[in-house]
């Protein structure tokens, strides 16, 4: 049924005021979806709100989104102007429906600028955007802008030049260190919820990998924290490549972290990265660490694999993380000092030790001892070692058994070629 | 360009005279009949004005940016992703006209206001960074012949740091590997003539992983559906693999073919990826549009076309009628349409930068 002008005008007038309205109602919302519904029943407005679901009826949308864009274009081509409060209230209702619309996100730039929004109200508003569209690529490119606006307003210099201009009564002003900690803690929310309506968002986990870099600095605890906290994600999701390429990603940059840490022990003075020096007390911390983080994301590995056959990902994750592994050790046992031997002599030495888990405590001693024959007298390289969790390291031997027992008994063909590929890999790239 | 067949009804003089012309008594129908004509008007328009070559030129004139560049639509700031897709348009039609549009210095302003100090680009003033970027302004820049000592300064380095463990490259460095990234990224090392730096092998392993077993359609990363749009962008990894590995000197290279199942491809394209009504898709159930039908098209070129002029190996599936015209592996339309643009672009000097300088552009 056709509309005229002036009824389209006064419908649309009435939606905005129902989203509005609604979120005047309801602070808590936290999701919003489109209500299939082709025609309009009674003279009902089409904002549906249930606890705390905000639902839009689809008949309004070829009325309402032409209607508020056009509005939004006259106002940027200065052809009709329209108050801040509008403005709001436009953007708003525009994003919900295409949060794909740069313009109307870089108005709302403009009024967090002067004052008029504030940014966690904004950051709301992305997160119900990204609701119903968990991909919408602009949406987490703006969201990037206002997390850097509000580090740079939040910043030591920052506050010092708000406080001379007027000095701040609320809790806000006073610690903006805790306003940055809950703006983190809530993106890494965003995040997973995002991760979880759409498999394999790249957009939202690199957007999680964006904030470890930018807002958390690639801090320890945050590093720690997000591995324990993504473990029963990854466990849930088998197949989403990219939630486990995070966890690489947290290796990686623990890995890296934890190495620097150890160097600095050597001289013991403040971490940039929080981290306090414990003194010289144990000058392998990183060394029983690192290796026990591979462990136990190999272990996970295992388990997932074992649990659910003929996953891709999984096995893509447990090449990675052997890579990582293999490459760490070698840097490590390069780094250990003259007394270490040429890496192909440890290679040989791993290949020829039995690998099955009983021997593990003489796997520790083989990776380290570097002439059988001292077996019996303990070097200072293995008595550090030894002191250290009595874990069997990764290692190509390790691999191996793990592939056949995997092989046998197998019965989903995915699962086999998954590891026939696996042990092709293992010989090629790795044993070479 | 050849003449189209006889001019439609809708776009003769005498046409408009058939338009309702009520005698003033307005009643539902006759107001209805109006609407309806009006919009009829508007799609006769649209479609004339997009199916002659200097329309074409003009509109793309109009979305062409006064400070450089090309957006999406007229009085739209410009950025790099239409940018790449007007200079190949105007490039397709290959006219002195067409040609024409292009304003090189303007041009070559606006990928310096793009330019970042570690060598990569925003998609537009204020954006972000990704790797894509990097393969438009390459693209345009080498067609155009605006390529300056300093333009790519660093770029080639930046996309290596792209490359991931996996072999194939990420939006920026460190994401995870996903094909559409790749194939930018490795495309525009080529321009640059830096392909040979990446790791290849782990590319080419990576790369050949991605088509489908069942399918036989390409994914754009580990453990994902298929996707018809990956037909190119992983397919048309291969002819660039296959060319860097031969510039190596490598001697297990293939004379007749490139490296990955070239009928299973077509296959899953033709049966799989088309609109009963026209047009091309992602996979069975989906809806048509450009995107789809641009890249699947260029897919099943390039699994049909092996080689170059000097050796050249066709492997059509189906009836010869499914033989498409090759494509070009880096700009991706037709090689003689690339070739004539370079020639032509190479007879103009390299314009000299005149805007602001990349360092002292604000980027906040």
């Amino acid at each position: 049924m056709a509309e005229s002008e002036e009824e389209v005008d006064v419908l649309v007038q009435r939606v905005v005021k129902d989203i509005n309205n609604a979120f005047k109602r309801n602070p808590n919302i936290d999701e919003i979806g489109l209500i299939s519904c082709p025609e309009a029943r009674y003279n009902r407005s089409p904002i549906v709100l249930v606890e705390n679901k905000l639902g839009v009826e689809s008949w309004c949308v070829k009325f309402l989104l032409p209607y508020v864009h056009n509005k939004l274009l006259l106002y940027r081509q200065r052809k009709q102007w329209l108050d801040r409060e509008a403005l709001v209230d436009i953007t708003c209702t525009l994003l919900l429906l295409n949060p794909d619309f740069t313009t109307a996100w870089n108005v709302r730039k403009e009024l967090l600028q002067c004052g008029v929004l504030n940014p966690e109200k904004d950051l709301y508003l992305g997160k119900l955007a990204l609701s119903k569209h968990p991909k919408s690529p602009e949406t987490w490119i703006h969201r990037r802008w206002v997390l850097q606006w509000l580090q740079k307003e939040c910043s030591p210099s920052g506050q010092e030049l708000k406080d001379q201009a007027e000095p701040r009564g609320d809790a806000v002003g006073r610690r903006p260190c805790e306003r940055l900690q809950r703006a983190l803690q809530e993106e890494m929310r965003v995040c997973a919820d995002a991760a979880g309506r759409y498999p394999s968002n790249y957009n939202a986990w690199s957007h999680r990998i964006w904030v470890l870099q930018n807002m958390a600095k690639d801090n320890l605890k945050v590093l720690h924290d997000e591995l324990s906290s993504t473990r029963l994600w990854v466990s849930m999701h088998v197949s989403d490549h990219s939630g486990f390429h995070y966890r690489q990603h947290l290796l990686k940059a623990l890995a890296r972290e934890l190495s620097q840490v150890g160097e600095m022990e050597l001289h013991p003075t403040q971490q940039p990265n929080g981290e306090s020096t414990a003194g010289a007390s144990d000058d392998n911390h990183h060394n029983d660490v690192i290796p026990q983080l591979f462990h136990e994301e190999m272990e996970l590995c295992t388990d997932l694999i074992e649990s659910y056959p003929g996953h891709e990902t999984l096995w893509c994750h447990r090449r990675h993380v052997f890579y990582l592994w293999h490459q760490w050790r070698r840097e490590h046992l390069q780094e250990a000092g003259s007394q270490s031997p040429p890496l192909t002599h440890i290679d040989v030495l791993l290949s020829e030790e039995p690998c099955d888990e009983a021997s593990a405590s003489q796997a520790m001693d083989v990776d380290c001892v570097l002439d059988g024959s001292k077996h019996g007298s303990y070097t200072q390289d293995t008595k550090r070692l030894k002191r250290g969790p009595r874990l069997p390291h990764p290692g190509l031997p390790s691999e191996h058994t793990f592939v056949s027992r995997i092989l046998t008994g197998c019965r989903s063909p995915e699962q086999s070629c998954f590891a026939i590929a696996y042990r092709k890999w293992l010989d090629s790239v790795i044993g070479q | 360009m050849e003449e189209a067949s006889p001019p439609l009804r809708c776009f003769s003089e005498s046409h408009s005279s058939e338009l309702f012309s009520d005698d003033g008594v307005q009643t539902v129908t006759s107001r209805e009949q109006r609407k309806v004509e009006r919009s009829i008007q508007e799609v006769y328009s649209v479609y004339q004005q997009i199916h002659t070559s200097p329309h074409v030129c003009q509109f793309l004139a109009r979305c062409q940016s006064p400070t450089g560049g090309f957006g999406g639509g007229p009085c739209q700031h410009a950025h790099l992703a239409p940018t790449y897709a007007a200079v190949n348009a105007l490039c397709i039609l290959g006219t002195e006209e067409a040609y024409e549009v292009i304003s090189r210095e303007k041009l070559l302003d606006f990928l310096y206001s793009v330019k970042q100090p570690d060598g990569s680009f925003v998609m537009h003033v204020g954006g972000e960074v990704d790797v894509r970027s990097a393969y438009c302004a390459a693209s345009v820049a080498s067609l155009t012949n605006i390529i300056t000592p300093t333009l790519f300064d660093g770029t080639h380095n930046w996309i290596l740091s792209c490359q991931n463990w996996e072999g194939g490259l990420g939006g920026v460095p460190g994401l995870e590997a996903h094909g559409g990234y790749t194939f930018c990224g490795t495309a525009a090392l080529v321009i640059l003539g830096k392909e040979h730096m990446l790791d290849l092998k782990t590319l080419l392993r990576w790369v050949t992983s991605r088509q489908m077993r069942f399918e036989g359609g390409f994914q754009g990363r580990c453990n994902k559906l298929v996707d018809g749009c990956y037909s190119f962008w992983q397919a048309g990894l291969l002819p660039l693999l296959h060319r860097a590995f031969f510039k190596e000197g490598d001697s297990t290279l293939s004379v007749s073919s490139w490296m990955f199942e070239r009928k299973a491809l077509q296959e899953y394209i033709l049966l799989c990826c088309q609109n009963p009504g026209g047009g091309l898709l992602d996979k069975p159930g989906k809806s048509r549009d450009f995107y789809h039908t641009c890249y699947c098209l260029s897919g099943l070129s390039i699994a049909q076309h092996f080689g170059n002029k000097d050796l050249h190996n066709e492997l059509i599936l189906g009836r010869d009628e499914n033989r498409l015209v090759p494509t070009h592996p880096v700009y991706n339309i037709c090689p003689e349409k690339v070739a004539q643009a370079i020639e032509h672009f190479h007879r103009l000097p390299v314009p000299v930068q005149t805007g602001p300088t990349p360092s002292a552009m604000d980027q906040s």
